[in-house]
């Protein structure tokens, strides 16, 4: 077999699990929005309605697109599109990265540049493979659409569209692998152009011009600037026009020109911006064992304190919003009804969504920092700490339990900081505030649960750690925030921490549930803690 | 194109003048390197002198900056990918995919390399590499250790018959007795008729296994040769009982003070005399003259040692291993 056989085989090899999750989550997501849009807003007057108020509310538009006829699919594509173009994004872009300078990082391809696959097989494998991984992407989300009861050709353009968005953002994954040294700081760059395209597109569309009868909306200059902007204006189930995607694949040859010309010139392992020099002593901050755990996962602990900011901005911000389509449209207002606990206000209603988001952010948090202490440990850094210092092992896993406990409060302080701000930005009430600070607080058992949770988990399964964790996380993420939507039995959503989270109803909060969960906590941190003291570190499995 | 009638009529590896500059940093400065065909070639130079920047070099994955490299009569960066088909590499710090199995990672880079027709050979030489390695071929990459990643590469590299072994450093993180193994298999290839190149900072392995070595400093050769001709450039470190020897012991260091006065033996270098024994080095091409004066002496408890080529490692990095500039330079940093 030839050389690119072998290497796109290795690809397939090891991505089989990762991209068959991707895919068949992304064409997973294309299906629910369709049959909960089709039970949500059956009938034309309801998606007219519907249609109105978003081009009204330009904020919608940001999140969505751009309105293109009040049909069921025409709907379906203007809700999800984006969502969908930002997943294949960052499928495709980590798929480039993690196959090209992951590999040169790891030291691997100079092992198999070393062989008769050269320096230029590599990167042709991971275009074939990427461009494949698209293409059964589109092909999944167009079946998901066929399967949602939509029509056939408007649903192999949306397909398509989502498929050429994937491409052009892997030619620019490619692309970033070769400009930074270091994998983390290309999946870096290749994200932030992923989810600039999409805000790009936003603010495009949320400035652009409404048609008269508010059934759609041009898009503004600034989408014609973004991969996704221009996949959206396919017009799929209405125009079905393929044209706009050569955009997208004349961007991605373009790019990947430069990456072979770039690819043909370098060394292995270098790039095209050289890594600067870091500091040749250590700060003050960092000494002892607190001190590196914090070094360790303090940039993570930011980045997810940054979506619980924006999270808290859209939570207020949104809640002017609201008040207007209490009056104007019952049914939105019964769907978010149906998101939260009964009694509370509409406004309430909104904001104790998303700071149930803002849980979950803050519950993610935790996670990761618990998944550090098990990186710590198989990649023998912890051995090192723990055998050359008087650092014992109750007191390495406490110091774990400490920062993930700071990372918590961080990022519900950044949520609420947001939410201060939004509400301020929007001339808000006071009660506004009031409402997110409790919120924020009533966010607190539930991470504190999940952090006891990932240290239990670390410490009786450490293999599982990852996985499990992330697991756990996502499946009470959608019993508990999602199950009331998707019409799940109230005792099954009950299972779920985030149902449990207290919450503002009325002029009163429960917090029953919120103490039971902190007991929960208290007991698993405590256990989680005594039990790391007594057992061996662990590498494998 | 059939590379391997090419490969037989030109030198394995011939290198003049090399440089290559990391943007400012110069790694290589005029680095000079030939290997002749079906030779083992020692190449030996401590951590950053340049080695692996060659190899780099050498393999096609990084590009000379100045000077001229031919493997095989041909420009590694252009045609990469066909000199591979000759060429097999190990590394010094194997990484191997963390969900493929060792056994899995082996056959890949085998394939890689451009396997050969006869599958049942390879399968032969596989699994006695593996037997000889003792190898868990089952495990999945990320359970390894660096020995057992170590032990992939090279199992990967001796499957596939190749007409020149490059090895950066092939033995680190190996217990003496794979090292065994492994100077087995470096044996038989190069008796088979392939060329070896090995890098390294243990003497001990290049001089069991080389047939001439390469010496580089700070991107430079410093010296290449035969091991017959280096040996020539070292001295012999002859010891015995101080007991009886008193006066000699005496003159001993006196001729410490002022070397070639030792009574009745000339040139001597080195005296020492250090727990009840009198140690002094000699050219080694003098060893027969200085014999008969020691038997006339009737010395007792006589060693002989040959020169080492630590002793010629030392004596062209010696001056960095005094202390001096390095260590005011890191007082300063720590009083900033």
């Amino acid at each position: 077999m030839s050389a690119l056989g072998l290497l796109l085989g290795l690809r397939l090899r090891r991505d089989r699990v990762q991209l068959a999750l991707w895919i068949i989550g992304t064409a997973a997501l294309a299906l629910f929005a369709t049959v909960s849009l089709a039970d949500t807003f059956g009938s034309a007057d309801e998606r007219r309605t519907l249609l109105a108020l978003a081009i009204a509310t330009p904020a919608v538009l940001v999140f969505r697109g751009t309105p293109n006829g009040a049909g069921l699919d025409e709907v379906t594509f203007f809700a999800i599109f984006a969502f969908l173009a930002l997943l294949a994004g960052l499928m495709s872009t980590f798929l480039a990265v993690r196959h090209t300078r992951g590999d040169e990082e790891q030291g691997r391809a100079e092992m198999v540049s070393a062989t008769s696959a050269g320096r230029m097989t590599p990167v042709l494998a991971t275009l074939v493979h990427g461009i494949g991984a698209n293409a059964v992407l589109g092909a999944a989300v167009a079946v998901a659409f066929v399967a949602g009861g939509l029509d056939a050709t408007g649903s192999g353009v949306a397909g398509a569209a989502v498929a050429a968005c994937g491409v052009a953002f892997l030619a620019f994954g490619l692309f970033a692998a070769q400009v930074l040294r270091t994998s983390r700081g290309a999946n870096g760059l290749s994200v932030a152009f992923v989810v600039g395209a999409y805000v790009l597109r936003g603010l495009g569309d949320a400035a652009g011009t409404a048609s008269p009868d508010l059934l759609s909306v041009t898009p503004a200059w600034p989408s014609r600037l973004s991969p996704i902007g221009w996949a959206q204006r396919t017009g799929a189930w209405n125009q079905n026009d393929l044209m706009p995607l050569l955009l997208d694949l004349v961007f991605a040859a373009v790019l990947v020109a430069v990456v072979l010309a770039l690819q043909s010139v370098r060394d292995t392992g270098a790039s095209l911006l050289a890594p600067r020099a870091g500091r040749a002593t250590a700060p003050a901050a960092l000494s002892g064992s607190f001190g590196l755990a914090w070094r360790l996962t303090r940039a993570g602990v930011l980045a997810w304190a940054v979506g619980a900011f924006v999270a808290g901005v859209l939570a207020t911000t949104l809640t002017t919003l609201v008040g207007r389509i209490g009056e104007q449209a019952p049914e939105v207002a019964a769907t978010l009804g149906r998101l939260s606990r009964a009694g509370s206000t509409l406004e309430q209603a909104l904001v104790a969504t998303i700071f149930s988001l803002v849980g979950m952010l803050a519950a993610a948090c935790a996670i990761q920092v618990m998944i550090r202490a098990r990186q710590e440990e198989t990649s023998g850094t912890a051995e090192l700490l723990l055998g050359s210092s008087p650092v014992g092992r109750l007191r390495w896993a406490a110091t774990y339990v400490g920062a993930g406990a700071v990372g918590i409060a961080i990022v519900l302080l950044a949520a609420f900081l947001g939410a201060v701000l939004g509400a301020a930005g929007g001339g808000e009430t006071s009660a506004a505030i009031g409402d997110a600070a409790q919120a924020a607080v009533g966010q607190v058992p539930v991470a504190l649960v999940f952090l006891g949770v990932a240290l239990v988990v670390f410490v009786l399964l450490p293999a599982l750690t990852v996985p499990l964790t992330w697991s756990l996380l996502g499946l009470a993420t959608i019993l508990g925030i999602f199950g009331g939507l998707i019409g799940l039995p109230e005792w099954i959503v009950d299972l779920s921490p985030f149902a449990n989270s207290p919450v503002p109803a009325g002029d009163s909060v429960d917090w029953t549930g919120g103490v039971w969960m902190l007991v929960i906590a208290a007991a698993a941190i405590t256990g989680g803690t005594v039990i790391a003291g007594r057992r061996e570190l662990r590498t494998g499995g | 194109m059939d590379l391997s009638i090419f490969g037989a009529m030109s030198t394995p590896i011939q290198v003049r003048g090399l440089v290559k500059r990391f943007g400012r940093a110069l790694a290589l400065d005029s680095l000079d390197l030939e290997v002749a065909s079906g030779e083992v070639h020692g190449f030996l130079g401590p951590n950053g002198a340049g080695k692996s920047t060659t190899i780099r070099i050498l393999l096609g994955l990084a590009r000379a900056s100045a000077g001229e490299v031919t493997v095989f009569g041909r420009d590694p960066w252009k045609e990469a990918s066909a000199l591979h088909r000759l060429i097999a590499y190990v590394p010094g710090d194997v990484s191997i995919w963390p969900n493929l199995t060792g056994g899995e990672a082996v056959d890949l880079l085998g394939r890689l390399r451009g396997s050969p027709d006869d599958k049942a050979g390879y399968r032969g030489r596989r699994d006695r590499l593996v037997e000889a390695f003792q190898f868990d071929p089952r495990k999945k990459g990320r359970a390894y250790s660096k020995g057992n990643r170590q032990k992939v590469a090279l199992i990967a590299a001796f499957a596939t018959p190749a007409d020149l072994y490059i090895m950066d450093e092939p033995t680190s993180g190996l217990d003496p007795l794979m090292e065994v193994v492994f100077d087995r298999e470096v044996a038989r290839v190069a008796a088979e008729g392939a060329t070896v190149l090995l890098s390294s900072h243990i003497l001990s392995e290049v001089e069991e296994l080389c047939d001439r070595v390469s010496i580089i400093r700070a991107g430079r050769t410093v010296e290449s040769g035969t091991l017959a001709e280096l040996r020539h450039l070292t001295r012999t470190q002859i010891t015995f009982s101080a007991e009886g020897q008193v006066d000699m012991a005496g003159d001993a260091l006196k001729g410490a003070a002022a070397p070639g006065s030792l009574k009745g033996i000339p040139d001597v270098h080195d005296v020492i005399v250090d727990h009840g024994r009198l140690t002094f080095t000699i050219d080694s091409d003098r060893v027969a003259a200085v014999l008969p004066e020691l038997a006339r002496r009737n010395v007792q408890g006589l060693t002989v040692a040959p020169p080492s080529l630590e002793e010629l490692f030392l004596r062209h990095y010696g001056d960095e291993i005094v202390p001096g500039r390095t260590s005011e330079r890191a007082v300063a940093a720590a009083r900033v």
